[in-house]
């Protein structure tokens, strides 16, 4: 084990022993609850602290602003106050995992597109957090390309499936094709699961990859072409599409775009109407969740192809959130936040298909104020919403045509 | 049209409060070169397909302006 990597960043130059994990962690004399750096190395020993002392954690996007920060948690992030650690030494990776499997109080806060206005804050325990995760002989030698944000639930999944198996991280994500490309290879990655846009982004691929055995992916609809030209570029691997969400995390699992439920999962998934229905029990917790009895609508709309045994596909979401690259983008928070612009009046946001992301955000405003420019409402945003979320094609009207009833009409 | 897709690609760095560039040559990278991400890809593609009625990324992701000019000449 002395001389295997928990971490490699080839962007940073990093490249970080478990031994070295384990004295950096030893070393950690204070801790705050919420982690807010673009560091990867920073948020993981972060969350290892947070478990090893038993105290929650709340993970922050690097790009909130000042503004969010303060609307999602109520503080001060600039003045946030440190809190003195003494952590008993730790020995080894070994001692490491045996003492965070018996946290009891810890909560990992994430924050997820809200359906009715500002992200909204869901928690996981460590149980619900590695519910899907596996440990066992066949994982030890596992190489994980890190192709998530490691702020969201999909990157959380990813982590806990690594440190738990003791595999080495190596970070993909926020990383230009030819580093993307260039890790795997030099690292030998064996796994990677992200979005269809990091595949899309990446692909086609100049030469063949080898040394991945597994390829998954989650977050948006994959289609057929990107799927199949995954098989083209990853040839050794086996192409898995997943279902998963912040509420629940990965639920369940196919080789193409249809899903079909197993026994074990069939009492925790009902179809109603078309729409996917999950059992609350599967749920992080949250004050946001409307239930229903004791099932949770994800909104997520299905086509049934057959009844016994259960099997579907995806077709559409039952809401209007616009999913960009696997970021769900809520068009309420970002009316609220043009209209929160002065000379702004009017404003609505709606998607576009988009080769590139799967979609764009658009918006069509009416502004009193001619002489506002497109660049400066964008950077007025900036301070408001994460980048994603900004519209990328703002178009000037002069009246946001509305149904008789007095509604928008979403295009 | 070089003159046109200038105007495009300086759309979207400026509306990114990025500088824009002064002129375009084949060999110039997208990302590395003139500094778009994923965003200003998605953004760039709605708007050549809007002048060019072209889609160049439906088939995958390109690189370089050379690569763009192949598309829309083609």
């Amino acid at each position: 084990m002395s001389d295997k990597y928990f971490y490699i960043d080839c962007q940073r130059g990093l490249k970080v022993e478990f031994n070295k994990l384990i004295d950096d962690v030893n070393e950690s004399s204070t801790y705050s609850k919420y982690c807010l750096t673009h560091d990867y190395y920073q948020i993981f020993k972060n969350i290892i602290v947070s478990l090893l002392i038993d105290k929650p954690i709340y993970l922050l996007d690097y790009d909130f602003s000042t503004e969010e920060i303060n609307q999602l948690t109520g503080i001060d992030i600039k003045n946030q106050s440190l809190q003195s650690i003494a952590i008993k030494e730790v020995n080894n990776i070994d001692d490491l995992i045996k003492r965070i499997k018996k946290v009891q109080k810890w909560r990992v806060f994430l924050f997820t597109s809200g359906t009715t206005g500002v992200p909204k804050k869901i928690s996981h325990n460590f149980s619900s957090i590695t519910r899907m995760v596996k440990v066992t002989e066949k994982h030890a030698n596992d190489v994980w390309g890190f192709a998530y944000n490691p702020t969201h639930m999909a990157g959380m999944q990813v982590f806990f499936q690594a440190l738990l198996n003791k595999n080495t991280i190596v970070r993909l994500f926020g990383l230009s094709k030819d580093e993307i490309i260039k890790s795997i290879a030099n690292e030998k990655v064996t796994h990677i699961s992200a979005t269809p846009t990091f595949y899309r982004l990446l692909l086609p691929v100049e030469q063949q990859i080898t040394s991945v055995k597994r390829v998954t992916s989650g977050g948006e609809k994959l289609d057929v072409n990107i799927a199949n030209k995954l098989r083209v570029a990853f040839v050794n691997a086996k192409i898995l599409n997943v279902y998963a969400s912040t509420e629940a995390g990965t639920i369940f699992a196919s080789e193409g775009e249809i899903f079909s439920i197993n026994q074990i999962h069939e009492n925790l998934i009902k179809i109603v109407n078309e729409e996917l229905y999950i059992k609350a029990d599967l749920l992080g917790n949250s004050d946001n969740y409307k239930l229903e009895g004791d099932w949770y609508a994800t909104g997520d709309l299905v086509e049934i192809i057959s009844e016994s045994p259960l099997k579907f596909r995806f077709s559409s979401r039952k809401n209007e959130m616009i999913n960009v690259g696997g970021y769900k983008v809520n068009p309420y928070e970002v009316e609220d936040a043009l209209l929160s612009i002065e000379s702004i009046s009017n404003a609505l946001v709606y998607s576009k298909k988009n080769s590139v992301l799967g979609n764009i955000v658009c918006a069509d405003i009416v502004c009193d104020n001619k002489s506002l420019s497109i660049p400066e409402i964008s950077k007025i945003l900036r301070t408001k919403i994460q980048e994603f979320k900004i519209p990328r094609i703002i178009n000037f009207v002069t009246k946001v045509e509305q149904t008789r009833t007095g509604k928008k009409i979403r295009k | 049209m070089e003159k046109k897709l200038l105007e495009i690609f300086n759309t979207v760095l400026t509306n990114r409060s990025k500088e824009a560039i002064k002129g375009l040559t084949p060999n110039m990278h997208l990302r590395n070169d003139i500094g778009f991400d994923s965003l200003d890809l998605a953004e760039l593609t709605v708007r050549i397909e809007a002048e060019f009625d072209i889609d160049i990324f439906e088939d995958g992701i390109i690189n370089t302006v050379n690569e763009v000019f192949d598309k829309l000449e083609r």
